[in-house]
């Protein structure tokens, strides 16, 4: 009982660390909550006051096959990163810690390298005269290039590999978490590979699976380059529409609204992550 | 003690801050679209100007009309000339974007009249003309109407991507509207007429792009900028061109409304559109000068691959027609790509 006193007295000592905190706090105000209440202001005041480019915006079916084709290519983006990583991630667990941590260099180095410069390289690499297809048509597996740029497979390739870091590195914490024993344990009692998988590792996994792919998701909702440049005009993300309104259209209210939106519901999503992360905390807190 | 800190500190800023603006008032800042054409646009202007005048140019960019308004709307102009689009200089002069010419400081009487305005002067003009590589298309497309050919021309064709003058007229003169009833434009028959290849068609977004997509064969032929045409000719890429009904647009320079140095901005633009300026802008870029003094002062061989030289069939892009209907043309225009 006088642990449990003294622990809570300890979370309560908070407000006094703010005081430190207080810098952080103005500079997050000034620099990030006043732009996004700026934003907000403008979305309800430009061209005129009142809510009309929220109307247009959820009014039309262009816009809305817009907002569609972000949540879906996030969606897709996340799962494919989560299906690329996982393997990778449970090498890097097992792995001799020196070899592992060369590959974490090569992982994180990629990270460093210009973003642009990566997704010109795919452009290079999946183009209809590019190195994957002219290879395939030497040893003649196929006659024809295949459509792998300026089309959701090509959005999909770039951003997966530029997520790929994100997923992975808290994966590996995850997977390294867990005690090798409870797999040997559980093959000892007669379980085959596969369903020491399913019941073992990737239940324990989830945490992290789930922390991952959240930030991968919410990342991808906001992507422009990659998109830009890999996708074609019909399958146009959130982010480049929304540079089109700015600079192209001048049409700063509905950019905002559309921005404002975006933001909306990425909270939203956070906000449940965190919901879900709290629960599962609670229900599996010892 | 205090007050003689307080003393020091603010006759430091005063002087920090007059010797910033010293320094300003000297110096001047020009903004274009980068890649070949500024530095084109560096050696045949700024640098001349700078020599003559001892006014330093500050060289920024990619032009972006978002930052150009965001500028004039907060007091807080970086910019004092700015290469744009035409249509959207006409738009912006009627938004209160940007400052009259002062025509006195900048000779009129030499500038070709489709490219002036009461806020701009011409900057250079280029034609959209018709390119192919030479190795991946068999035969020589003849016209914009083999653009729409999938049967005579297979593979894919490239336009550009963002909604300019172009190829909705493009569009439109395939289909068979002749070259005096493009406008108003029908924008209806010219999406019905783009739909029959839109599959097969890749977007470029800049100049840098389209050679790529051409000089790699990526896309076998496509709506270009005759100076980029050039440039890969220049560099001996095996690309053909055709002048057949090419289109005439314009880029013009500007000067956006509270810009700081705006009485020097008037006379870069008096430098820039002079004959030797638009003489020397033209033989490094192969885009059109807008003086009708400039081709005097040209090597003979330099005209020829001018659109000057292509007049027969020559379309002017009407940019009155654009500049008013802009944002209507525009919210068609991504719907139906977006589609």
């Amino acid at each position: 009982m006088s642990v449990e006193t003294r622990r809570n007295f300890g979370t309560v000592r908070v407000p006094a660390g703010l005081n430190g905190l207080l810098p952080a706090l103005i500079l997050i105000m000034l620099f990030f909550v006043v732009p996004v209440l700026a934003l907000l202001l403008r979305s309800v005041t430009e061209p005129e006051p009142g809510l009309q480019n929220y109307a247009a915006l959820l009014g039309d079916g262009t816009y809305a096959r817009v907002f569609f084709n972000t949540f879906l290519v996030a969606a897709l983006v996340t799962i494919v990163t989560v299906l690329v990583a996982f393997p990778v991630a449970w090498m890097l667990a097992i792995m001799p810690s020196g070899l592992a941590s060369i590959i974490f260099g090569i992982i994180i180095l990629s990270m460093w390298t210009n973003l642009l410069t990566r997704t010109y390289a795919w452009m290079v690499l999946l183009q209809r005269t590019g190195v994957i297809n002219r290879t395939l048509m030497t040893i003649g597996v196929i006659d024809q290039p295949l459509p792998l740029i300026n089309n959701l497979t090509g959005v999909t390739i770039g951003m997966v590999y530029i997520m790929l870091p994100f997923m992975i590195l808290p994966l590996v914490g995850t997977l390294r978490a867990i005690d090798p024993m409870t797999l040997r344990a559980a093959s000892l009692c007669g379980a085959s590979p596969f369903q020491a998988f399913r019941r073992i590792l990737l239940p324990l996994s989830l945490p992290g699976v789930a922390a991952g792919g959240l930030m991968v998701f919410v990342m991808s909702l906001g992507y422009f380059v990659t998109p830009a440049l890999l996708g074609g005009t019909s399958n146009m993300m959130l982010a480049e529409m929304i540079a089109q309104m700015v600079q192209s259209l001048l049409n700063w209210g509905l950019g905002s609204a559309a921005a404002f939106i975006l933001l909306v519901v990425t909270m939203a999503l956070y906000a449940l992550q965190l919901r879900l992360a709290g629960a599962r905390r609670m229900s599996g807190g010892i | 003690m205090k007050l003689i800190i307080t003393g020091i500190l603010a006759g430091f800023i005063a002087t920090t801050v007059l010797a910033t603006t010293a320094a300003k008032a000297e110096d001047m800042v020009f903004t274009s679209w980068g890649g070949t054409t500024q530095e084109a646009q560096t050696k045949s202007w700024a640098e001349p100007f700078t020599a003559a005048s001892g006014i330093k140019v500050m060289q920024d960019g990619p032009t972006d009309y978002g930052k150009l308004k965001a500028m004039v709307d907060s007091g807080s102009v970086n910019w004092d000339v700015v290469d744009v689009e035409m249509d959207f200089a006409i738009k912006a002069a009627k938004d209160g974007l940007l400052e009259p010419i002062d025509f006195k400081t900048v000779p009129k009487a030499d500038l070709d009249p489709r490219f002036t305005t009461d806020h701009a002067v011409g900057s250079f003009y280029y034609s959209f003309v018709l390119a192919w590589n030479k190795g991946a298309v068999s035969g020589e497309p003849a016209g914009w109407a083999d653009m729409f050919d999938l049967t005579k021309f297979p593979g894919k064709r490239t336009f550009y991507k963002w909604s300019a003058p172009g190829v909705i007229e493009i569009a439109l003169l395939a289909d068979g509207v002749p070259a005096d009833k493009l406008y108003p434009l029908d924008l209806d028959r010219a999406f019905k007429k783009l739909d029959t290849i839109k599959s097969d068609i890749v977007w470029w977004g800049g100049g840098a792009e389209s050679q790529q997509l051409i000089a790699s064969g990526e896309a076998t032929f496509g709506q270009l900028w005759n100076g980029r045409v050039f440039a890969l000719d220049k560099d001996g890429a095996d690309v053909g061109i055709s002048w057949n009904q090419n289109l005439t647009a314009a880029d013009v320079l500007v000067v956006p409304k509270g810009a700081k140095n705006k009485d020097t901005a008037m006379k870069f633009l008096a430098a820039a559109s002079s004959p030797a300026g638009q003489a020397k802008f033209a033989e490094a870029s192969g885009y059109a000068p807008i003086n009708t003094k400039a081709k005097a002062e040209m090597p003979a061989d330099a005209v020829k691959s001018l659109p000057d030289a292509h007049v027969d069939g020559q379309i002017n892009l009407d940019m009155n027609y654009w500049a008013a209907n802009r944002d209507t043309i525009a919210a068609r225009w991504y719907a139906w790509q977006a589609k």
